[in-house]
C-alpha cells in the first residue's frame, strides 16, 4: 500500500494587551497513530519557554501536553511541526449488516471499542451534544424502518451538507446546538456536533474528531501559506465495522487528505489549546495552519 | 399503641410531674420500646428531663441557643439569601445510641467505605464493574462527578482515598437500618457535629458524664495522622490546609473545623500552582502546601482540566497531584461520582464481587429506571417513591411522589420515560422518630443519623462514635440539610468511664503543623475590616452630632443650624468621594436620612457596615469567640433597629449602641488577637483610615476661613466632637476651638492617639510585623520620612505660635501631601501583600 507524507505546521499565537504573570495550558496537537495514519515526527515549540511541562495521554488516548509559564509575558506562541504518513486507501462506505432500529443488546453502553473505552461515552449526551428536541425533528425524515445503519449515517451526513449553510464566523465555541439547528448555519465543528447528537439519539455511538484537511489550490494557482485550517469531522461505530469516519462539512468519507489529531465526545474533549492565565488585559489570537505534501 | 409514659414504672416516683412523651402512631421511636417503655440507654436522659420539668427543658434550649449564637454557629442553607435569618439550631436533647446498636452501625459503615474505596479504584482504573456487567456503564459515564481527566490520577498512599465520608443512616418502622445518602466530596456536618458536642457538653455536663458517652476527639487525631501520612513530600512536618470554596466564610462550619484543628482554611484563590507544586499566596510570599483536605467537588477543583466551562478552581492542581512530590488531595477529586443513588441497586452484587461479603447495612430499596422492568415498577408505584436524578446534572431536585398532584405525577412519569437512565426511584421510608424539645415539652420527630468515617491507607476504617442528628421539621417531614435546620448531638454509650471531654486536649496530641500562615486574601479582608470599622465609626459620629444639634439647638438664628448641618454633611460626602449624591435630584433631601438609611450611599452607615461585615466574615477564623459576638452585635444590632424611619432623632440610641459595639470590637482586637501579621494589617487598615479622615476634616476646617467667625467656631467644635477630641482639646488649650490649635492637636500631639504623628508612629511600629516583600522595599520604611517632615512642620508651627502668622494655605498643602502619602501607602500594601502581582524568582 502506498502512502503520502505530509508536513504540517500549526501555529497559535496569543497577544495580550496587558502583562500575563502566570499561565497554565493543556495542548492536544500530536496526531494519533491509527487507522492508516502514522506519525513520523512531532515537535511542539512553545515561546516563551515554559517553566514546567509534562506529556501524557488523556482518557481517550490522545497525546496531551501540560505546561506552565510562570514569569511575566505579553504573548504566547505554540507551534507544532508534524510529519505524518497517510495510507492511500479507497474509502467507501462499509455495510454493517445491521439495521438502525433493532434494539441494542443489553449492556451496550458497557461494551468497549478497540481502544478499550466503554461505548457509553459516545452514546450519552455530552456538553456540546445534548439531546435536544430539535434533533428529533431533524432526524425524522431519515428514520425509515429497517434501513442499514451506515446508510442512515451517510444520509444524515449528506443532509447536513445540503441543508446547512457553511458560514465562517457565524458561530463560536459557545453557540449552543439548538441555535445551530434552528439557524441551520455554522462551521465544521457545529456540523460535527449536530451529526453526533443525531446519531447518539438513535443509539449509534459517535465521536468527534479534530484534525487537518489538505486543501488543493485551483489549477494554476500557488497554494498560500497558512491558508489551511483545523478541521473537524465525526466517526460512527457499529460492532461489525468498528469506527468509520464521515465528514459532514464536505459530504465525504475521510481518506488520505484528512489527518486526524484527536477524538473525544465533542470539541471540549479535544481542544487543541486550552489555557487559563492570570493577569490583566484582553487577548487577540492568530491561528495558521499549513498542510504540505512532501 | 398507648401513650408512652416517660419513665419505666419503677423510676417514676412522682407521676404527677412526669412529662408525657407520646410517640407517633405509625412510626417507630428510638427512645421507646414497641411496648412504649423507655429503653435502657435513654433512661438517664429521661430521668433528668423528668427531674427538671418543662421549665428545665426550656432552660437547656435557651442555654444551647445562647452558647451556639455566641460561638457564631449559624449554618445558612444556600437557598436562603440575605437578611437576618434563622441559623442552624441545636436541640439540647441528645440522640442516645446503645453500645450494641452502635457496633452494628460501625461495622456496616466500615464495610461500606471499604466497598466504596474499591469501587473508586475500579472506576478510575480497570472498570471491572463494566466488563463483568456488575453496574451499567451509564450510571458512571453519565455522572458529572466522573472526571475523565483523572484516569491517570495517582492512587498511592492516601491520595487516591475516599477521604472523609458522611453516610446517612435511618431506621424504618420495622426497626431495620438503611443507608439513605452518601457524601464523599464534601462531608457537610462534621464541623457542626464537633460544635454541637462542645455546646451540649457545656449545657449538660453532668448528664453527659453520667451517660458515659464515647469521645470523638480520638477520631480527629487519627484523621490528622492519616492526612499527614498522605503527604507526598519528605517533609517531617507536612503543611496541611483545608480548602473551602465559600466566599464569605458563611459556611461557617468549615471555619469551625479550621479553628478547632488549627489549620489554615484557604480559598481556591489563595492557592497557585507553580513548578508542579501547590503554593499558598501568603503575606510572607509563597508557601508550599503538602496536603489539601478539600471540601469542594472535584468537578470544580481544576479550572484547567474541568469539564465545566467556567470553574473557579485552581488551574494546574490536578497536574500537581500527578507529580511525584507534588501535592496530596484528600479526598480523591473524582469521588463525587460515588454519591450517585444509581449504585444502590447493585451494592449487594458489588459487595460480593469486591469483598466477597454480604452487605451489612443495606441501602434504601432503589430502582434504576434505565432497566425497563425497574422503570415500570417505579412508574406504577410513583406515589410511594422518592425520585432522584442519577447524573446530578439536572435542574430536577429530589421529588416525593406522595407530595405531587396527579398532573405533576404525570409530568414526572413523562420525564422518566423520556430519559429513563437519568432517574432512580427509592422507596420512601417511614423514618423512625426521636424526642425533640419544644416549648411545651417533648415531641417525636423523624431523624437521620449522619456518620463520619474514613479509611486509612491500610484499609483500616475509622468511624467517629457519634455524629450529626438531623431532625425533620414536621413529624413526617423530609430531611435535608436545606430544608431542616435542626440538629442534635449524638451520644454513643460506652461501658467504660470516659475522660472528661476536651477537644483541645485531644488535638494537642495531633501533630498538625500549622505555621502562622496568613493567606493574602485573609490579610486583605482584615485590612478592610479595619478600614470599614473606622469608617462606620466616624460616620456614626457625624450622624450623632447632627442628631444632637437637632435635638438640642445651638443658635437662635433660624438658618444657622441648617447651614451648619449642610456644611458638615458636605464634608462627610467629600471625604468619601460621593458629593455627587448631594446634587442628585432623586436623592433624599434630608441628607441625614441618606446617611442613616441609604444602603447604597458610600457615606452611609449601612453601606460601610455591610462591607465591614462581609470582610470580617471572609476572615472568620481569625476572630476570637468574643470578637465574633461583637461583630454580630454591630451588624445584627444595627439591622434590627426598630422605630419609625421618618424621624431621625429616634436614631440616637441605635447609633449610640452601634458605636458601643464597634468600640467593643476594636477593643477586643487589642486584647484578644495574637499580634501577628494579620493583626498588623487589621490595625494598619484602621490607622490609615483614621489618618485619612482626620486629614480630610482638617483640610475642610482650614478651608473654612471665608465663613463667619461664629460658624467657623461651631464647625471647629463639631470636628472635635466627631473625632472625640473635645475634652483633650479643652484640657490642653483651655481656649475656645480655633483652627490653628485644632490643627496643632490633631497633627502633632505626641501622646494623643488621634494625632497624625501618633498614628504614623504606631503604623510604622505595627508594620514591622509584616515581612519585607520580595524585590521591593518594606512599606513601613516609607513612613519614616513622613514622620520627619511632620515633626519639622510642627516645630515651625510652634515657633510661630501666638505670632498670628499661622498660614492656612501652607497647612493645607502639607495636609494634601499627607493624604497623597496615605493613599499610596494603601496601594503599596495591596501590591506587596494582597495581589501577588510580582512573582518570586
Amino acid at each position: 500500500m502506498s502512502s503520502i507524507r505530509y508536513e504540517i505546521r500549526h501555529r497559535t499565537a496569543y497577544h495580550y494587551t496587558g502583562r500575563i504573570d502566570l499561565c497554565h495550558s493543556l495542548v492536544r496537537l500530536a496526531p494519533r497513530s491509527e487507522m492508516g495514519q502514522t506519525t513520523v515526527n512531532c515537535t511542539v515549540a512553545i515561546s516563551p519557554e515554559p517553566h514546567f511541562q509534562k506529556n501524557g495521554k488523556d482518557y481517550f488516548g490522545n497525546e496531551k501536553k501540560y505546561f506552565s509559564i510562570q514569569s511575566s509575558h505579553e504573548s504566547l506562541e505554540v507551534v507544532s511541526s508534524v510529519i505524518v504518513d497517510k495510507d492511500i486507501a479507497n474509502e467507501s462506505r462499509p455495510d454493517s449488516g445491521e439495521v438502525w432500529d433493532r434494539p441494542k443488546i443489553k449492556g451496550f453502553h458497557s461494551r468497549v471499542d478497540n481502544t478499550n473505552i466503554p461505548l457509553g461515552n459516545y452514546l450519552l449526551p455530552s456538553a456540546a451534544c445534548p439531546g435536544v428536541s430539535e434533533i428529533d425533528l431533524f432526524l425524522q425524515s431519515s428514520l425509515r424502518p429497517g434501513r442499514e445503519i451506515m446508510e442512515v449515517v451517510s444520509e444524515l451526513m449528506a443532509r447536513i451538507y445540503t441543508e446547512f449553510n457553511y458560514v465562517p464566523g457565524a458561530t463560536d465555541t459557545s453557540t449552543p446546538l439548538h441555535t445551530v439547528l434552528k439557524k441551520k448555519t455554522g462551521v465544521c465543528q457545529d456540523f460535527a456536533h449536530v451529526m453526533i447528537a443525531a446519531l447518539r439519539r438513535i443509539n449509534i455511538p459517535a465521536r468527534y474528531v479534530s484534525g487537518y484537511l489538505e486543501t488543493i489550490p485551483p489549477v494554476g494557482q500557488v497554494k498560500l501559506q497558512g491558508a489551511d485550517a483545523t478541521h473537524a469531522w465525526i466517526e460512527a461505530y457499529t460492532e461489525s465495522t468498528g469506527w468509520v469516519g464521515f465528514d459532514p462539512t464536505n459530504n465525504i468519507i475521510p481518506a488520505e487528505q484528512h489527518i486526524k489529531i484527536a477524538h473525544g465526545r465533542d470539541y471540549f474533549d479535544v481542544q487543541p489549546l486550552k489555557g487559563t492565565f492570570i493577569g490583566s488585559g484582553s487577548q487577540s489570537l492568530v491561528v495558521e495552519v499549513d498542510v504540505q505534501r512532501i | 399503641m398507648s401513650p408512652a409514659t416517660l419513665l419505666p414504672e419503677d423510676h417514676s416516683r412522682n407521676p404527677a410531674s412526669s412529662i408525657l412523651y407520646q410517640a407517633s402512631e405509625d412510626r417507630r421511636d428510638e427512645s421507646l420500646s414497641t411496648e412504649g417503655a423507655v429503653v435502657a440507654e435513654w433512661s438517664e436522659v429521661f430521668e433528668s428531663i423528668q427531674r427538671h420539668g418543662v421549665q428545665g427543658l426550656n432552660d437547656w434550649r435557651n442555654a444551647a441557643a445562647r452558647i451556639s449564637r455566641e460561638r457564631g454557629l449559624a449554618y445558612r442553607p444556600a437557598s436562603v439569601e440575605g437578611g437576618v435569618e434563622d441559623g442552624w439550631t441545636l436541640d439540647p436533647v441528645p440522640w442516645v445510641i446503645s453500645r450494641e446498636r452502635w457496633q452494628g452501625y460501625e461495622q456496616g459503615i466500615a464495610q461500606r467505605i471499604r466497598l466504596f474505596s474499591h469501587l473508586l479504584k475500579d472506576i478510575y482504573g480497570d472498570q471491572r464493574i463494566f466488563s463483568e456487567r456488575i453496574v451499567p456503564a451509564e450510571i458512571v459515564l453519565g455522572h458529572k462527578g466522573f472526571l475523565r481527566a483523572l484516569h491517570d490520577f495517582p492512587m498511592g498512599k492516601g491520595g487516591g482515598s475516599l477521604g472523609l465520608s458522611a453516610i446517612d443512616v435511618a431506621r424504618d418502622s420495622a426497626g431495620q437500618a438503611f443507608v439513605v445518602n452518601d457524601r464523599f466530596d464534601k462531608p457537610f456536618g462534621l464541623g457542626l457535629a464537633l460544635e454541637n458536642r462542645t455546646v451540649i457538653n457545656k449545657v449538660l455536663p453532668r448528664l453527659f458524664r453520667r451517660c458515659r458517652v464515647k469521645k470523638i476527639g480520638q477520631f480527629f487525631t487519627e484523621w490528622f495522622d492519616f492526612l499527614q501520612r498522605t503527604s507526598p513530600t519528605d517533609s517531617e512536618r507536612p503543611l496541611i490546609v483545608i480548602l473551602d470554596p465559600s466566599e464569605q466564610g458563611d459556611d461557617s462550619e468549615i471555619s469551625f473545623l479550621a479553628n478547632y484543628c488549627d489549620i489554615a482554611r484557604v480559598h481556591p484563590s489563595d492557592l497557585t500552582v507553580r513548578d508542579g507544586r501547590v503554593w499558598i499566596k501568603a503575606l510572607s510570599g509563597l508557601v508550599p502546601v503538602d496536603v489539601i483536605w478539600k471540601t469542594m467537588p472535584g468537578s470544580d477543583m481544576d479550572s484547567l482540566e474541568s469539564e465545566k466551562r467556567f470553574s473557579k478552581g485552581v488551574a494546574g492542581i490536578f497536574e500537581a497531584s500527578r507529580q511525584e512530590g507534588g501535592v496530596s488531595l484528600v479526598s480523591h477529586p473524582g469521588a463525587e461520582v460515588l454519591q450517585s443513588p444509581g449504585f444502590y441497586p447493585y451494592l449487594q452484587k458489588l459487595c460480593r464481587a469486591f469483598l466477597g461479603e454480604d452487605l451489612l447495612l443495606p441501602p434504601v430499596a432503589t430502582w434504576w429506571c434505565g432497566s425497563p422492568t425497574a422503570m415500570s415498577h417505579v412508574i406504577s408505584n410513583l406515589s410511594s417513591m422518592v425520585i432522584k436524578p442519577v447524573g446530578s446534572h439536572h435542574d430536577l431536585r429530589t421529588q416525593y411522589g406522595r407530595l405531587l398532584t396527579a398532573e405533576q405525577q404525570d409530568d414526572l412519569k413523562a420525564r422518566i420515560k423520556e430519559n429513563p437512565g437519568d432517574f432512580v426511584g427509592q422507596e420512601e421510608l417511614m423514618i423512625s422518630t426521636i424526642p425533640v424539645s419544644r416549648q411545651s415539652g417533648l415531641v417525636p420527630r423523624s431523624a437521620v443519623l449522619r456518620v463520619f468515617s474514613f479509611l486509612d491507607e491500610h484499609d483500616k476504617a475509622n468511624v467517629m462514635p457519634g455524629g450529626l442528628a438531623r431532625v425533620s421539621k414536621l413529624d413526617r417531614g423530609i430531611i435535608s440539610t436545606r430544608e431542616s435546620g435542626e440538629s442534635k448531638d449524638v451520644w454513643v454509650r460506652s461501658l467504660e468511664e470516659e475522660e472528661p471531654y476536651s477537644i483541645a486536649n485531644e488535638l494537642d496530641r495531633t501533630r498538625v503543623f500549622s505555621p502562622e500562615i496568613v493567606p493574602s486574601r485573609t490579610a486583605e479582608n482584615l485590612f478592610w475590616t479595619g478600614r470599614y470599622a473606622e469608617r462606620t465609626d466616624v460616620i456614626s459620629r457625624f450622624a450623632l452630632r447632627v442628631l444632637d444639634i437637632r435635638n438640642r439647638g445651638i443658635s437662635t438664628v433660624d438658618t444657622f443650624e441648617r447651614d451648619h448641618e449642610n456644611l458638615l454633611m458636605k464634608t462627610l460626602f467629600d471625604i468619601f468621594d460621593c458629593e455627587s449624591l448631594l446634587e442628585n435630584p432623586n436623592s433624599d433631601p434630608d441628607i441625614l436620612n441618606q446617611v442613616l438609611r441609604n444602603r447604597d450611599c458610600p457615606a452611609g452607615i449601612d453601606f460601610n457596615l455591610d462591607r465591614f461585615y462581609s470582610a470580617s466574615q471572609a476572615a472568620r477564623e481569625e476572630w476570637s469567640p468574643s470578637s465574633i459576638l461583637a461583630i454580630g452585635s454591630c451588624y445584627q444590632g444595627w439591622n434590627q433597629r426598630s422605630g419609625p424611619f421618618d424621624d431621625g432623632s429616634r436614631y440616637d440610641s441605635g447609633v449610640e449602641s452601634l458605636q458601643l459595639s464597634l468600640a467593643a470590637f476594636l477593643g477586643l482586637n487589642l486584647d484578644s488577637m495574637t499580634r501577628d501579621e494579620g493583626w498588623a494589617l487589621l490595625d494598619s487598615g484602621r490607622r490609615i483610615e483614621r489618618a485619612t479622615i482626620i486629614c480630610g476634616l482638617l483640610r475642610f476646617l482650614l478651608d473654612s476661613d471665608q465663613l463667619k467667625a461664629e460658624m467657623q467656631s461651631v464647625l471647629n467644635e463639631s470636628i472635635l466632637y466627631i473625632l472625640d477630641s473635645v475634652r483633650t482639646y479643652q484640657s490642653r488649650f483651655h481656649e475656645k476651638p480655633a483652627p490653628e490649635l485644632t490643627t496643632r492637636l490633631l497633627l502633632g500631639e505626641v501622646d494623643y492617639p488621634r494625632s497624625i504623628l501618633h498614628i504614623l508612629t504606631r503604623l510604622y511600629e505595627v508594620l514591622q510585623k509584616v515581612p519585607t516583600p520580595v524585590g521591593a522595599i518594606h512599606p513601613g520604611e516609607t513612613i519614616l520620612p513622613q514622620i520627619e517632615s511632620l515633626n519639622s512642620f510642627i516645630l515651625s508651627m510652634d515657633r510661630n505660635s501666638g505670632s498670628g502668622v499661622f498660614d492656612r494655605q501652607v497647612a493645607v498643602l502639607f495636609i494634601d501631601q499627607l493624604l497623597a502619602f496615605l493613599a499610596s501607602l494603601s496601594d503599596n500594601l495591596t501590591t506587596a501583600y494582597f495581589s501577588h502581582a510580582v512573582k518570586k524568582g
